[in-house]
């Protein structure tokens, strides 16, 4: 995206949200709070003084939208752009460091202790980051259709682990008797779930990996040349 | 493991060529010519074709297949 075209769209998110942020005054102070505090629609009558309201919330809804679909655009050229890549991406294998973020999904534990909230538990899936150390050592490799296979057949028995634990953990965990109630079936059906997403992660690139390096005889053939 | 015995290496060496100088001019990583060479990968008809062309040999005569 061109600079310019970036900052117009910086420009006009500020002057919808102050848009927004003024008409939302406005109603509550001249307009008894309409379309600030939640309302029934079925009842809803039309006056003028909702007009600002009306007006800058729809303002500010397309650019939302806008913005979703400049993102659902940027997002499939990247896609189109990476078939088309002759080499890999230059990734600084100490990312793979990121990998113990993870632990911080230990957190649920605490947190459920303290308000039976385990959301944090959804961090196990940053354990997935240890992928990027190997993404990072096959770093500018030129994918040739050896490369293209080896990362097929990495990706999908990746897929088939992390379904095989998946449906497990369902069978087990679905028969209801595994725990003591129903909060720590469903607490460790998104540890496992986590997991297992983070396992997939982490697999499709070290298979990859060893895939393409730990063949035999590598390196007997430089010799010769 | 491909069932196959692939004699690359005599027709590479015929044509005095690295691993290294094919493999730029088939668009294929060293190692990938190092695996075949060992017949430890089975390469696509393409890439066959592009060796082929490259060491001026005909493939059945490069890759045998019993």
């Amino acid at each position: 995206m061109k600079k310019k075209k970036a900052a117009a769209l910086i420009i006009a998110g500020v002057v919808f949200l102050v848009l927004l942020l003024a008409s939302s005054w406005y109603s509550v102070t001249f307009n008894e709070s309409r379309l600030v505090v939640p309302i029934n629609l079925s009842e809803y009558t039309f006056r003028m003084k909702d007009l600002p309201m009306i007006c800058s919330v729809s303002l500010f809804c397309l650019y939302i939208i806008y913005l979703s679909v400049l993102l659902i655009k940027a997002i499939l050229k990247n896609k189109m752009g990476e078939n088309s890549m002759k080499y890999t991406r230059n990734l600084n294998p100490k990312l793979g460091y990121l990998g113990f973020l993870g632990f911080a999904g230990f957190l649920g534990f605490w947190t459920y202790h303290l308000n039976q909230n385990f959301s944090a538990f959804v961090f196990f899936l940053f354990f997935g980051f240890f992928g990027f150390y190997y993404e990072g050592r096959m770093s500018n490799t030129l994918m040739d259709e050896r490369y293209k296979e080896n990362r097929l057949k990495a990706t999908v028995k990746s897929y088939q682990i992390s379904t095989a634990i998946i449906f497990l953990a369902l069978i087990i965990l679905g028969q209801g008797r595994a725990m003591i109630s129903l909060d720590f079936t469903l607490i460790a059906f998104v540890v496992v779930v986590t997991l297992a997403l983070a396992l997939q992660l982490f697999l499709s690139q070290y298979l990859l990996y060893r895939y393409d390096h730990s063949e035999p005889s590598e390196e007997s053939e430089e010799s010769e040349e | 493991m491909p069932d196959f015995e692939c004699r690359l290496k005599k027709f590479r060496q015929m044509k005095d060529m690295t691993q290294e100088q094919l493999a730029a001019q088939v668009g294929v990583r060293r190692e990938t010519i190092m695996r075949l060479e060992k017949a430890q990968y089975n390469p696509s008809l393409k890439l066959a074709i592009d060796i082929s062309r490259a060491v001026d040999a005909p493939i059945e005569e490069i890759f045998i297949f019993e």
